[in-house]
């Protein structure tokens, strides 16, 4: 589906980070796979460092403590907040929605909407998507929007091919009508024939956690998991990006009329070096116009990825005179998303450790 | 087929690999290993192949004349 927004912009943008950070070298050691191999993987994919939460911490504490930052240093103010937008796979419950956790804890407004979506890594501009048509009604001031997930807590320790790429985060993106005219172009397209390629299979109605289910077995190539464990059919992720993710990208630039070279940077999803080294290759952009280096810093944080690329590489760019991005997620569902917006004159753009 | 062999043998981090050579019988064939020759192929045949499609391959040839075909496709 393709969408086009006008005079809507990105104000500012807050990651929270966990301050816990593991390191692969110290992690190779609980993996059944030969070292040598675990190097390989380690320099092939660039994993370095990432960050995960301590035990029981959820996606609401991480948007909590990071809202809570923004009003304290007079960034945001509650009462100018219209919707909360909370993109995750790993809410606090089932139910309520998690976005009314954060509403209750931080004792906003009654009108406030509150609204969880079941998306994650093409969930930036999925949440992005929805936060505009909020500011389309004109009572609507000021959007929240927040991609968070602990994944990190649903992660097979003993599984090599997910745990070292999984990082926790929340992003917060502030959403508002722009002063002066812009257009925005995004599409999104969804394939759920192929919805079992990103998977945590127990823990739903269809199939309740019991101790069965949290019984670890042995998937091949030394991994174990457990059906309540995320599964990720790596290759078949790898396909996806590799045969689906271009065209998307393409269709925001040929609807806006938008040379390819014209676009400064393409902020993508995170899922490691070595997939975006390949995407950059095959839609022939230089590496050096998509950034690859959250996983080896932070971990994959699904939805929170494409803002931490923004605030480690063009914080500054961003609060300044600002460039011309073209994002992309994609991830379960399958999804896949894209989006040509500017980026400019935020007023914060910056993580924060969640301690 | 030669240079296949070679882009094989640099992914199984050997100094060469025999067409009729079993994958599988390489420690190193694992799902790194896997995900790189997926890689190799798209990037350097335009051949989408599935980790299926290439357990399905006993050797470097059998593996070749998959590629084969689907170009041909």
């Amino acid at each position: 589906m393709n969408f086009t927004f006008r005079n809507k912009r990105i104000s500012g943008m807050l990651a929270v980070v966990p301050a816990r950070e593991l390191k692969f070298l110290d992690e190779m050691k609980n993996f059944n796979a030969p070292e040598g191999r675990s190097r390989k993987l380690m320099e092939t994919m660039g994993y370095d460092r990432r960050r995960l939460v301590e035990d029981g911490v959820c996606v609401s504490d991480l948007a909590v403590f990071g809202l809570q930052q923004l009003f304290d240093r007079g960034l945001l103010k509650k009462d100018e907040i219209d919707a909360l937008i909370l993109v995750t796979q790993t809410p606090d419950h089932l139910l309520p929605p998690t976005t009314n956790i954060i509403q209750g804890r931080l004792g906003l407004g009654k009108d406030v909407l509150c609204l969880d979506i079941s998306q994650g890594c093409a969930g930036f501009v999925v949440g992005l998507i929805e936060a505009f048509m909020l500011l389309e009604q004109e009572e609507v001031r000021k959007v929240v929007l927040i991609n968070s997930d602990v994944l990190s807590r649903k992660a097979s320790p003993k599984d090599r091919n997910i745990y070292p790429l999984i990082g926790d985060a929340a992003a917060i993106t502030i959403l508002e009508r722009d002063p002066k005219p812009s257009v925005i172009h995004a599409t999104v397209k969804m394939d759920g024939a192929r919805n079992e390629t990103l998977i945590i299979p127990a823990g739903g109605m269809r199939l309740p956690c019991t101790p069965e289910t949290a019984q670890l077995v042995d998937v091949g190539d030394n991994n174990l998991r457990a059906k309540d464990h995320l599964y990720m059919d790596g290759s078949g992720v790898f396909n996806f990006v590799q045969t689906e993710v271009p065209g998307v990208i393409e269709e925001v630039l040929k609807r806006s009329g938008t040379p390819i070279e014209s676009v400064d940077y393409f902020l993508c999803h995170q899922p490691n070096r070595f997939m975006l080294q390949k995407l950059a290759d095959k839609m022939k952009v230089p590496h050096s116009k998509m950034p690859n280096n959250v996983v080896e810093r932070f971990g994959n944080s699904s939805g929170a990825t494409v803002p931490i690329a923004i605030m480690i590489n063009l914080a500054e760019k961003a609060r300044g005179s600002g460039f011309l991005a073209c994002l992309s997620g994609f991830g379960v569902g399958l999804t896949w998303s894209s989006m040509l917006t500017r980026v400019e004159q935020l007023a914060f753009c910056e993580m924060i450790d969640f301690a | 087929m030669d240079i296949f062999l070679q882009k094989i043998a640099q992914i199984l981090e050997v100094d060469s690999i025999n067409a009729d050579d079993d994958l599988k019988s390489f420690s190193q064939w694992d799902s790194l290993a896997v995900l790189s020759v997926i890689a190799m192929l798209d990037a350097d045949y335009g051949v989408n192949l599935r980790a299926t499609d290439l357990q399905q391959a006993q050797s470097a040839s059998a593996l070749w004349s998959i590629v084969q075909t689907r170009k041909a496709a």
